[in-house]
């Protein structure tokens, strides 16, 4: 097949029509849930002022990670198509994983390098293999996640509340104490200084914009920028 | 009552999701005539599953308790959970004045990753549709820095968050960083790391939990 001919079929308006439905359920949940959250947060005395600064800083936040899968997204979309890209960004898996499982699919369907003509069979393997891989978490979470809240309810009724806090901010900390050293362990040494620079620049931002609480919700955004410009300056 | 219901709109997304998530792979293997047969899906589903298929249960455990009932199900539906979700939803915490771990915290935490979602969703929708046209317009210097992205925001994120407790956040991260340089040699899967990491921090937070009750039974 000519590449013209499979990068049209890839990217088709059908493959689109497909795709939406996914897509359509990511945003209604979160409004859903973002109706129910506000309505909550003004019952039990969350300040409009909060709400609304909470809206702010978290939109912000968002901004800066939204784009790290950009690079990876551009291999993506002549590979697998734009459609089926736009799919994978917007739901479960990072864009690594995804880009894995769609080579680990193709690779049945006897397909080993990804480029922008893999055939009608190795890419839709390639598909397969990324919602097989997908539903495995969302089938999980589906049948455990309401009981994992009964575990935690249980926990607060048995144990010292205060303990229970602590353990649950350990465990936070933890998290991306693993989140952040996955960056870092096997890494270039531009990723500690990337880390490092963006670190002290939020410890002080955070103590100078201490005062200054609509500063404040920028200042991650702008530790991750400082980190990462200062880094490509000095390592290139 | 808060609860449930939103544990009732979590699993009716979810549910719906499961089946929206198989439409492209059947629509295609139907419509182009190369449905994978029963054991083909299973000899994918086999290699996918030896890879990921412990981070599948693993990792909605190890990020529970950071993420709660109703962020657990926006985050492994929406994904990015580490990258986009969870730094959002401190943020909102933070700027809120409300703590992770009570109810309100819970509730903004919610607020923070619902924002992050459609934040993202509105980005990644912008740059799939004309990034391939605008990123090569970027001075290299801008598109290189990306690599650094991760790094960076993770950095920026961990001293915010262990400035609360500097002690705590500094056993913590040397912990994690001993544990995956040793865990990546005697070859640890990626998802039961997390958990271990995830327990590692619980164990530290009690070691000082408990330090600091003796010292004020003490004082």
């Amino acid at each position: 097949m000519e590449v013209a001919e499979f990068q049209k079929i890839i990217n088709g308006y059908d493959i689109w029509l497909c795709v939406i439905i996914m897509i359509a359920i990511v945003i209604l949940q979160s409004v859903f849930f973002m109706k129910e959250a506000i309505k909550e947060a003004a019952k039990i005395g969350i300040s409009q002022e909060a709400r609304k600064a909470a809206i702010r800083s978290a939109s912000i936040t968002a901004i800066g990670p939204s784009l790290s899968p950009i690079i990876i997204m551009i291999a993506m979309s002549a590979m697998l198509g734009t459609p089926y890209t736009w799919f994978v960004l917007n739901n479960v898996g990072a864009a690594r994983t995804e880009l894995a499982a769609a080579a680990m699919g193709s690779s049945v369907a006897g397909v080993t390098v990804m480029d922008g003509n893999i055939g009608i069979k190795a890419w839709t393997y390639g598909i397969w293999a990324g919602v097989l891989n997908s539903a495995g978490w969302l089938i999980f979470v589906f049948l455990f996640n309401h009981k994992m809240e009964n575990m935690v309810n249980i926990m607060y009724s048995k144990y010292d509340k205060k303990w229970i806090k602590a353990l649950l901010g350990g465990a936070t900390l933890a998290l991306f104490a693993y989140l952040l050293s996955s960056q870092l362990v096997g890494k270039s040494t531009a990723n500690y200084a990337a880390a490092a620079i963006a670190g002290v620049c939020s410890f002080v931002l955070g103590t100078v914009l201490k005062k200054y609480s609509r500063l404040q919700e920028v200042s991650l955004g702008l530790s991750m920028l400082v980190g990462m410009f200062l880094t490509q300056f000095l390592f290139g | 009552m808060y609860d449930s219901k939103m544990v009732k709109i979590g699993r009716i997304s979810m549910g719906l999701a499961i089946i929206a998530n198989f439409i492209p792979a059947i629509y295609i293997g139907l419509r182009y005539g190369e449905m994978p047969s029963m054991s083909v899906i299973f000899k994918i589903w086999g290699l996918v599953a030896a890879t990921y298929g412990i981070s599948w249960i693993v990792q909605p455990i190890a990020y529970y308790p950071t993420l709660g009932a109703t962020g657990s199900y926006i985050g492994w539906l929406a994904g990015s959970v580490g990258d986009i979700r969870m730094p959002a939803a401190s943020m909102a915490q933070k700027i809120a004045g409300v703590e992770p771990g009570t109810h309100a915290g819970e509730v903004i935490g919610t607020i923070g990753t619902c924002c992050s979602v459609l934040v993202s969703a509105t980005m990644i929708t912008v740059f799939t549709v004309i990034g391939s046209q605008v990123i090569p317009l970027l001075p290299e210097f801008v598109t290189s820095s990306f690599t650094y992205i991760l790094p960076a925001l993770f950095g920026a994120i961990y001293t915010d968050i262990a400035r609360k407790d500097i002690r705590a956040g500094i056993s913590t991260i040397i912990m994690a960083l001993l544990l995956m340089i040793f865990g990546g040699k005697i070859g640890i899967p990626g998802g039961v790391l997390t958990l271990v990491i995830v327990l590692g921090g619980v164990l530290i937070t009690r070691g000082f939990f408990v330090i600091d009750k003796k010292k004020a039974s003490e004082s």
